[in-house]
């Protein structure tokens, strides 16, 4: 039980103060002036004191009466001034300045956290922590260190002035108001409590709703939908039956806290009647205390009201320093240069982050430079890691990979993938021009050297059909360009690239028969010339390969060309004969 | 025309929440009655001082006592604290009857909507609209509800209890009052405006935030970084710029709200009125003290207004995505059904769009597929070929024309008896969080253990469900063991040969999606399409070579029709997709210029 208001707010103040970077300065000042806005507060209302008697005496001096007005005045405008300061921060953009630092420090480490990391995230998580925590977290910072203060500065000003008016009603304002604290912390400690089982309750409600939708064609065939999909209506009954029980519980903490400062009153108008009686307290003085602690009640309910905002804006926080932690891989000393582009494998290891089972075990290969080599076999057993090793998605625990003779450790990411060009199952066009989109391979290529790739990459003919021709932007027409096109695009991307190293997954896995042709036709224009690693479920592709590796279990139990593989009657052997089995499979009634 | 849709949209809301209106009310009317007795509360605070010394106050013909008075204030706390607790218990409990009501109704819904609705809506946004649109809902009620209450009642009763105090003084407050809401009117106004480029950066900066993210495997290969990173960086500099000059519009307003509405200026201005009145002798110490305690009520209830705004917004949203599903029209069922006597499958003139704006998906689809024969259907990537298949278990219903099933009209036929008619495999390769043996059994009701093994068998999946240390005990789903996608197909193939429909309507692309287990899934196939009518969405056209009819189509119309070797000498758009498939299947990737 370490945790009070003020440690957690203050974790929360260095937490922003690291995110606000250059501009912690003016953070550090904005909270100045909400220091003096609200002690100035605390103050103006004090003068209710000195005012209110100056004013109910029998003898009024009227100059007295307007000097404590004047300074009611004066901490007021004091108060209001450095308020309007301090909301700077919020009405100046310096909040703005801060998200769009933040957002480019979060792009920048997401550009060069490992890929393995990022491939943790899901995309859709990414997307909120870019777009919407990151406003969560800073633009309600202003507000929520003026709620915070206001809720401190204010009491604590108020019983300091008390003190000089009359001790023992400051003592009972110190004793009374920290009440407010155990208060907070039940319905914290409720809230999470309530939060953590009906976050459970509605993960069994959105796992139980899915399954309903994608079986919803044999529910409907077996009748068992709506009231009748009975484990669907459970969980809808069970949110509820969740969020009943913790409203009981949280309420009447949370009503007591917005009733605290009238409780307050109470007592303070009891003990003072008693105070009165044994003629030791003016009536004017409890007058003026009543008058001054009732202002209390409006920054406790607006506190109350945000109670929730708290928790949104450290979690905010909390997940974008997560990927700002994540760190590069490192770049080991000295700095190499692949000399050609031979690849080679000597006794590598890799298993995935967090997981004690090895992906790949103590492979070894080499692939002479601008030769074929395919791999082959399951999925599951470890192709697509070892094209991933290549581009160092991950480091190895052991072994290493070379390229050219340098070790793929000691180069930079940026210059390492300078030699390599990639072809994936899934092709992502920037929502930009045609032109754009290959270009990005290459910046300074000329409109010819585009064009030439286009052609290479067959996809000249059917981009100059399109409205504005290479300056048709892919997001407008993207329903319309077929799988195909986007893919020869994308090799058009690689072609201009010009990459030593070509690696193909798939490519035209995901392609129906008409595209698959002219995509198979830009991929030959691709590989003249290069390193190539190819993987492909059909085997006739890979067929003609300098080298076919066949893979099991993260290790490579075949290899060679394919007449030696077919001949030794082995794990390739079989997986042609299946595929050649299937070949001959018709339907017929 | 902006404000008809916003008509709408809030008359949408109340109707989502009708279910509820008795809820709403009371916890209304229980906080504004909260509302008006805190104001009581002060007043009599300010009149019990005034008795503390002696003497009595006079209330409703009774007189009390300091002692009594202060026992009738205590009694107003505790009051206060009940209704405030029950206004929020009350409303609470309202969002969460409404939450069950709506996720009840929209389940029920999405079970008589045409399934090609659901399937193509996605999970996703479905899900969304259960749980996070719900969600917002009950924010609304739950937590806005005890506000409105509040926001009207203590206003008005601030004001009453001021003008029964002292009407000048009461003058005074709702004069600053009346400022502050005079510019608060000039912010809000403004904020609307506004508002809408906001909100367009902001989306704009959303889309940049996706791509980025969507992209990076691609940047990491193509980029070094300039480009991508540059169109990232710009979009941030296109929000800085339209987010500064939008708080330099509503900066100023913004901030003089901030002024008045904090309840200094009140305290001021009351005060100073009230040495006015004090020293010319009209006013009294007690009065004094209950107007300082009750005019800032009125200023204080206007902030929430401010939330109240913002609370609606998101509401409203919501309740549109949700009227939008439970306005969705059902699946017509027939009152007059009729039972299909064999399983001939007839597209008469077929003509379908999916929606009233677009163009026609299909046009004019005639053909005929003889019982127990087969029939593929091919053609390029968007020919329609999944819609003509999607049509005969009723995804959808045709815009034009009719198909008969046995000479019957489909829509003649009633649900339950058509699902019995038609499997479509593969549409469900979804296994519920069961035992194997009840995710096959699903299928039909009556079903024994040697029927289901019998089924399983013939799917070639019964050996494989043997190696399992629980057998057909094995809870399938994500958290049981994990099958792959083979496997899971093989299981749905069984529940589908267990099912005996007459009418099998497979997409093969999907079939094949696992390439490791073609052979079992081969022959799997073979004997849940024995004797059969069967429609096949064809991708391999080596494997229809032997159909009896295969119609081939071509931007949503029929091209051609006939068998393998008839289509091949029309020497049309079958022949072209032949040629090309041969070629595919034989490329051989070399790289040319090798270096051997």
């Amino acid at each position: 039980m370490s945790r009070t208001t003020f440690t957690s707010a203050y974790n929360l103040h260095k937490l922003v103060l690291g995110l606000t970077g250059e501009l912690a300065g003016t953070y550090k000042k904005t909270l100045g002036y909400f220091v003096i806005a609200f002690i100035a507060q605390g103050l103006a209302f004090g003068m209710f004191y000195p005012l209110l008697k100056s004013l109910f005496t029998d003898n009024i001096v009227l100059a007295d009466v307007f000097l404590y007005l004047g300074l009611m005045v004066f901490f007021t405008t004091l108060s209001l001034a450095a308020k309007w300061k301090g909301h700077d921060f919020d009405f100046t953009g310096n909040v703005i300045d801060i998200t769009h630092s933040l957002r480019t420090k979060l792009g920048v480490s997401l550009r060069s956290m490992p890929l393995e990391k990022l491939s943790t995230y899901k995309t859709g998580e990414l997307n909120s922590i870019l777009s919407s925590n990151v406003d969560e977290s800073v633009i309600l910072v202003g507000a929520a260190s003026s709620i915070i203060l206001q809720l401190a500065l204010v009491p604590v000003t108020i019983i300091a002035v008390t003190f000089f008016v009359d001790l023992r009603l400051a003592m009972l304002m110190i004793v009374l108001f920290p009440l407010a604290i155990p208060l907070y912390y039940r319905i914290r400690r409720l809230n999470v409590k309530q939060k953590a089982e009906f976050n459970r309750a509605n993960a069994e409600l959105e796992a139980d709703f899915i399954e309903y939708i994608q079986g919803l064609p044999v529910l409907r065939a077996i009748n068992k939908t709506g009231r009748d999909a009975q484990k669907l209506q459970e969980s809808i009954k069970y949110v509820r039956s969740v969020q009943k029980r913790g409203l009981y519980n949280v309420q009447a903490p949370f009503v007591l806290l917005g009733i605290l400062i009238e409780t307050v009153l109470l007592i303070i108008l009891f003990m003072g009647a008693f105070f009165i009686s044994a003629n030791t307290l003016a009536l004017v003085t409890l007058g003026a205390c009543i008058v001054i602690v009732a202002r209390l009640t409006e920054p406790l309910a607006v506190f109350v009201g945000v109670i929730n905002v708290f928790d949104l804006i450290d979690s905010a926080f909390k997940r974008i320093n997560a990927v700002l932690d994540i760190k590069p891989l490192e770049i080991h000393r000295p700095v190499q240069e692949p000399g050609n582009f031979d690849i080679a494998f000597s006794n590598v290891d890799f298993s995935y982050h967090g997981q004690d089972a090895k992906v790949i075990n103590n492979v070894s290969f080499s692939m002479p430079n601008q030769t074929m080599t395919a791999l082959v076999g399951h999925s599951g057993c470890g192709k697509t890691t070892l094209t991933r090793l290549i581009m160092r998605y991950a480091d190895v625990q052991k072994g290493t990979i070379e390229i050219g003779g340098a070790n793929i450790k000691n180069m930079a990411p940026d210059d390492l993938m300078k030699y390599i060009s990639a072809v994936f199952q899934d092709v992502y066009l920037f929502d930009d021009t045609i032109i754009n989109n290959i270009k990005m391979a290459n910046p300074e290529a000329t409109e010819k050297e585009v064009e030439y790739a286009a052609h290479a990459a067959y996809c000249h003919e059917f981009i100059s059909r399109l409205p504005d021709g290479y300056d048709t932007k892919a997001g407008d027409i993207g329903g319309s360009l077929s799988g195909g096109e986007k893919q020869r695009i994308s090799i058009a991307r690689a072609i201009l690239k010009n990459a030593p190293i070509v690696i193909l997954d798939e490519p035209t896995a995901a392609l129906d028969t008409e595209s698959e042709v002219a995509v198979q036709n830009a991929i030959d224009k691709l590989v003249e010339d290069k390193t190539v690693i190819v993987i492909a479920h059909r085997l006739s592709t890979i067929s003609g390969a300098d080298n076919i590796l066949v893979i099991d279990n993260g290790e490579i139990v075949e290899s060679g060309k394919h007449d030696e593989l077919i001949a030794g009657r082995g794990k390739y052997f079989n997986m042609w004969s299946a595929q050649q089995r299937v070949k001959e499979w018709h339907i017929s009634a | 025309m902006y404000k008809k849709r916003r008509e709408r949209s809030k008359k949408g809301l109340w109707a989502v929440m009708a279910p509820v209106k008795a809820h709403i009310m009371a916890a209304v009317g229980l906080s504004a009655i909260g509302g008006t007795i805190t104001i009581i509360g002060f007043a009599l605070l300010a009149y019990a001082l005034s008795i503390i010394a002696g003497g009595s106050i006079e209330l409703f013909g009774m007189s009390f006592g300091f002692n009594q008075a202060f026992l009738v204030l205590a009694f107003v706390l505790i009051l206060s604290f009940l209704i405030r607790y029950y206004a929020f218990v009350i409303s609470h409990y309202g969002a969460f009857v409404l939450e069950e009501i709506l996720r009840t109704r929209i389940t029920a819904r999405l079970a008589k909507v045409p399934l090609g609705y659901v399937i193509s809506t996605g999970t996703g946004p479905l899900k969304k609209v259960l749980l996070d649109d719900v969600k917002n809902l009950h924010a609304f009620v739950a937590d806005s509800t005890p506000l409105v209450g509040k926001s009207i009642a203590t206003p008005v009763a601030s004001l009453i209890a001021l003008l029964i105090i002292d009407y000048r003084l009461a003058l005074v407050a709702v004069s600053v009052l009346i400022l502050g809401a005079v510019v608060m009117f000039f912010v809000m106004k403004d904020a609307a405006r506004h508002r809408t480029n906001y909100e367009r950066s902001q989306s704009d900066i959303n889309k940049a935030v996706v791509e980025f993210v969507q992209a990076m495997p691609v940047v990491r290969t193509f980029d070094d970084g300039t480009t991508s990173f540059k169109r990232y960086s710009e979009a941030l500099d296109r929000f800085r710029i339209h987010t500064k000059a939008w708080i330099a519009a509503t900066g100023l307003p913004g901030r003089i709200a901030l002024i008045i509405l904090s309840p200094m200026p009140t305290l001021i201005a009351v005060t100073l009125a009230g040495i006015f009145f004090v020293t010319s002798g009209s006013l009294a110490f007690v009065e004094l003290i209950a107007v300082l305690l009750i005019s800032t009520g009125m200023a204080d209830s206007l902030v929430p207004i401010m939330w109240l705004n913002n609370f609606i917004k998101i509401s409203q949203a919501a309740a549109i995505r949700i009227h939008e599903i439970m306005d969705l029209p059902e699946l017509k069922e027939t009152s007059t059904a009729q039972y299909p006597k064999e399983s001939a499958v007839v597209f008469d003139d077929v003509s379908f769009k999916y929606n009233e704006k677009d163009n026609y998906a299909l046009r004019n689809i005639s053909f005929t597929v003889a019982q127990n024969t087969t029939t593929a259907l091919v053609g390029p990537s968007g020919a329609g070929k999944t819609t003509v298949a999607k049509l005969i278990p009723r995804f959808w219903d045709v815009t034009e024309g009719s198909i008969k099933i046995g000479g019957i009209d489909i829509r003649e036929i009633d649900a339950a008896t058509l699902m019995d008619t038609v499997s479509f495999v593969f549409q469900d390769t979804f296994l519920f969080n069961d035992t194997l043996a009840n995710n096959i059994k699903i299928a039909r009701g009556n079903a024994s253990d040697e029927d289901m093994v019998a089924a399983a068998k013939a799917a070639q999946i019964h050996d494989f469900i043997m190696t399992l240390p629980n057998g057909y005990e094995t809870l399938a789903g994500d958290r049981g063991t994990s099958l792959s996608g083979g496997q899971k197909q093989r299981i749905t193939i069984a529940r589908a040969i267990l099912r005996n429909t007459p009418v099998i309507v497979l997409d093969e692309a999907t079939a094949f999606a696992d390439p490791e287990n073609e052979e079992e899934i081969i022959k799997a196939l073979s004997n849940l399409m024995k004797n059969k009518t069967v429609i096949v969405i064809a991708h391999r056209l080596s494997t229809i070579k032997d159909v009896e009819q295969i119609v081939v189509l071509d931007k949503g119309e029929i091209t051609e029709a006939g068998n393998h070797d008839e289509l091949l000498q029309k020497e049309g758009v079958y022949a072209r997709l032949w040629r090309n498939y041969e070629k595919a299947q034989n490329w051989d990737l070399q790289r040319k210029g090798a270096v051997k």
